[in-house]
């Protein structure tokens, strides 16, 4: 331990210790979390319903996101087709959480996606751009090297360093909000796999190996909430779909403050053991999240 | 101004796509009526094309008002141009499209905006969009983005118009004059047309002021008359003419349509109508694909048919490099041989033809590229994918892939169980539209998928489930 690392560890465990003398409620709006579970599942409603009871369970927006913090929202917004595919997440779901940042105080949200199809068609045809626009958030582009800053990440295993949107850099509150889909190269993409298109050099990830990249890159910066859409789930030719036939309304959703947890449920809910997925068992191995749903505590709801 | 907005902005939901409509070269090679309707149009009121509607036309006329220079009186009629026009005859007969498209001035006008207006505009509107990015104001405006950049064709563009530049400066409207085959096939009819700018009466003084405002430098004051198969009618003898002494008036019944005239204009019908005829015929070439592995045959955009007819109707005016969203048009630099230089084609090193665009076609004045509905485009092949599993990393390193499926529209490139948990692609060609997303993605070095041109554009067989919904199946209870 250096000089440096030792203050840190002082300095956290001093605040952590002042936080466990303020009253409950003083803590619970300073984000401990103490008591509250960390994985809400929702099921029977629609987007924005379903995230307003998730969200509620999990201590409410005012947990994840203080008064006049800047927010980003990752959404998957890559392909250049309409909501009913699938493909994208969904745009209400996105205007919601847009909505709810704001509420809680967020100075500002912005969102933005580094796209497969063209950018602008995508944002546009998602519908996503419009959602985010629409709950008073400002969508940015990510189409050139320029908006991207160089990391590295310490611990990876195939990738050492990346470059990632400048955004995620500046941000105080990170949200991430995949759309839980078939994917022909990964098997199914949600919440880790999402991250992706927080990175300039996506092909770097299927040259040094896919599921390890896509582990690699959540050690970066872990999200404090991921909302996994599944309201449509793509069931087979993902991750564009050809079709609306691919596509089953599902109508549920994951809400986690552990990112692996999440793709771990919602790899069960695709019909998939969570173990089977290299990039989940590899990111709990890594100590990144945990597989195990339980230690978190798990909220279900009904709609 | 409107074409020079046309090629400086991506036009797309506007009414400007109308513009190239109204030029020439662009609606003969599109109907061969637009010939006989400009013919008319000539016959009537001469060549008020090139002063209202040709932009190169106009572009001398304003650098020459910019100079102030006056013009120093009468000069015959150059007989280059009857060269010029019957040269462009004879190679747009022959098929050898370059000489006509380097010759074309709406063509010639468009590539010098493409070429050397947009690019600093762009870096201006970038460079302003990333000011303020920096300063956290994202979508304040938006990035212009960049069309390829082909060494050859700016250079080319550039001395064009530098000289196009100086020559104006001194002489007016010295292509309209000297070269130009619009204006020259016009000319042929609006020797005879009704309506022309004539001296009047007795009133000439001889000043010589008509002279020198004349950018044509047609009219002749020793003989009294204005040469009609020159004059553009841009009418700036009139303003300057002190007695009224020259007017735009009819032509007095019966010298009008006189035997020559009539003999004239037919003769130029025939030359026209021969032309376009020609160019509507059926492109007799069979459908073909490269025949091996490292034979890679270019692409010409979806819904230019064949690369026949593509080549025969561009006149490489650069309005479809210009509004491909994804960038991927270019002009070529041989690709479509020497005849073919700088008419575009489909470039996969930066991008992929994205499967709902159809701009290009929306762009194109004259039919080289058809415009067509997303759903037709979404049936059209213009070429078809190769897949070298030895090259694919799946098979070569042992990782899971799947770019080239991932961003497959049609999923032509389906992925299939290979060992354990793996999947491997594999191409079912008869789905394939040859858009080069596949290739754009595929991260191997070298491809293991490379898209090949088809010589006559395809047909897939329509994917099925186009208009049925999703399956309905609410989660019943959570599998944790």
């Amino acid at each position: 331990m250096d000089r440096r690392e030792f203050l840190k560890r002082t300095a956290v465990l001093g605040l952590g210790g002042a936080a466990l003398l303020l009253p409950r409620s003083v803590r619970r709006a300073f984000g401990a979390g103490e008591g509250l579970p960390g994985l809400a599942a929702v099921r029977g409603g629609e987007p924005g319903e379903m995230f307003e009871r998730g969200v509620a369970a999990l201590g409410g927006m005012e947990r994840f996101v203080k008064k006049g913090q800047t927010v980003v929202i990752k959404p998957n917004m890559s392909w250049d087709v309409p909501p009913e595919r699938g493909g994208n997440t969904n745009p209400e779901l996105v205007e919601r959480i847009v909505r709810r940042c704001l509420e809680a105080g967020a100075s500002k949200v912005y969102a933005f996606d580094h796209t497969c199809d063209l950018w602008r068609n995508s944002y546009r045809n998602s519908g996503v751009e419009e959602a985010v626009k629409r709950g008073g958030g400002v969508v940015a582009p990510a189409d050139t090297s320029g908006y991207y800053q160089k990391v590295p990440l310490p611990g990876g295993r195939a990738l050492k360093e990346t470059a990632v949107h400048e955004l995620m850099l500046e941000c105080d509150v990170f949200i991430n909000v995949p759309v839980l889909k078939h994917h022909g190269g990964a098997g199914i993409t949600m919440g880790m796999k999402n991250l992706m298109g927080t990175v300039w050099n996506r092909g770097e990830f299927h040259a040094k190996g896919l599921h390890q990249c896509i582990a690699d890159v959540s050690l970066f910066r872990k999200p404090a909430l991921t909302v996994i859409d599944a309201y449509r789930m793509m069931t087979r030719n993902g991750p564009r779909g050809t079709s609306e036939r691919d596509v089953t309304l599902l109508k549920a959703q994951i809400l986690s403050t552990d990112i692996v947890a999440g793709d771990a449920a919602a790899a069960r809910i695709f019909g998939a053991d969570p173990k089977n997925v290299s990039y989940i068992r590899s990111a709990s191995e890594m100590g990144i999240g945990t597989m195990d749903l339980e230690s978190l505590g798990v909220e279900r709801i009904a709609l | 101004m409107l074409f020079l907005a046309h090629f400086l902005f991506r036009p797309s939901e506007s009414a400007l796509p109308l513009l190239p409509s109204l030029q020439v070269v662009p609606s003969i090679l599109r109907w061969w009526g637009g010939a006989a309707v400009l013919a008319l149009g000539a016959l009537l009121a001469g060549r008020v094309y090139c002063s209202v509607l040709c932009p190169l036309g106009t572009f001398q006329e304003a650098v020459w008002r910019a100079g102030g220079r006056r013009l120093s009186g009468y000069a015959p009629g150059s007989r280059a141009r009857y060269w010029t026009l019957a040269l462009v005859l004879a190679a747009g007969a022959a098929g050898v499209s370059a000489v006509p498209a380097l010759l074309d001035p709406y063509a010639a006008f468009g590539r010098g905006v493409t070429q050397l207006l947009r690019p600093p505009m762009a870096g201006g509107i970038d460079s302003l969009a990333g000011f303020l990015e920096s300063r956290g104001l994202y979508g304040i405006i938006s990035r212009a983005g960049r069309i390829p950049f082909v060494p050859g064709l700016f250079w080319g563009t550039a001395a064009f118009f530098l000289v196009l530049t100086l020559w104006s400066l001194r002489k007016g409207r010295p292509f309209c004059d000297a070269l130009c085959p619009v204006g020259t096939f016009l000319g042929l009819f609006s020797r005879s047309s009704l309506l022309s700018v004539r001296f009047s009466g007795e009133n000439c003084t001889g000043c010589g002021l008509c002279g020198t405002v004349c950018p044509q430098r047609c009219i002749s004051v020793k003989e009294r008359k204005v040469d009609a198969d020159r004059c553009v009618l841009c009418l700036r003898c009139v303003d300057a003419c002190p007695g009224g002494e020259l007017a735009l008036s009819f032509a007095p019944p019966g010298e009008s349509l006189s035997r020559r005239g009539l003999l004239r204009t037919a003769a130029g019908f025939t030359a026209a109508l021969g032309l376009t005829l020609w160019s509507a015929k059926k492109d007799g070439t069979v459908p073909a694909g490269a025949s091996s592995w490292d034979e890679k045959l270019p692409l010409s955009p979806p819904g230019s048919k064949s690369r026949g007819n593509f080549t025969k109707k561009c006149v490489a005016c650069t309005a479809c490099v210009t509004v491909c969203p994804a960038g991927i048009l270019r002009p070529s630099l041989g690709e479509w041989g020497p005849e073919g230089l700088f008419q575009p084609v489909l470039d996969y090193g930066r991008g992929y033809c994205q499967y709902g665009c159809t701009a290009c076609g929306d762009a194109c004045p004259t039919g080289a590229i058809e415009s067509l509905e997303p759903g037709e485009k979404q049936l059209v092949s213009i070429g078809k994918a190769r897949f070298l599993r030895r090259n694919c990393i799946v098979r070569k390193y042992g990782t899971a892939c799947g770019a080239c499926s991932e961003h497959c529209p049609t999923q032509a490139m389906r992925m299939v169980p290979f060992r354990g948990n793996l999947t491997i692609p594999e191409l079912d060609p008869s789905i394939c539209l040859g858009c080069g997303a596949c290739e754009y993605a595929c991260p191997a070095e070298p491809k293991a998928v490379t898209v090949s041109g088809l010589t006559v554009h395809g047909k897939i067989r329509p994917l099925s489930g186009g208009g049925e919904g999703p399956t309905v199946a609410p989660l019943e209870e959570f599998p944790f």
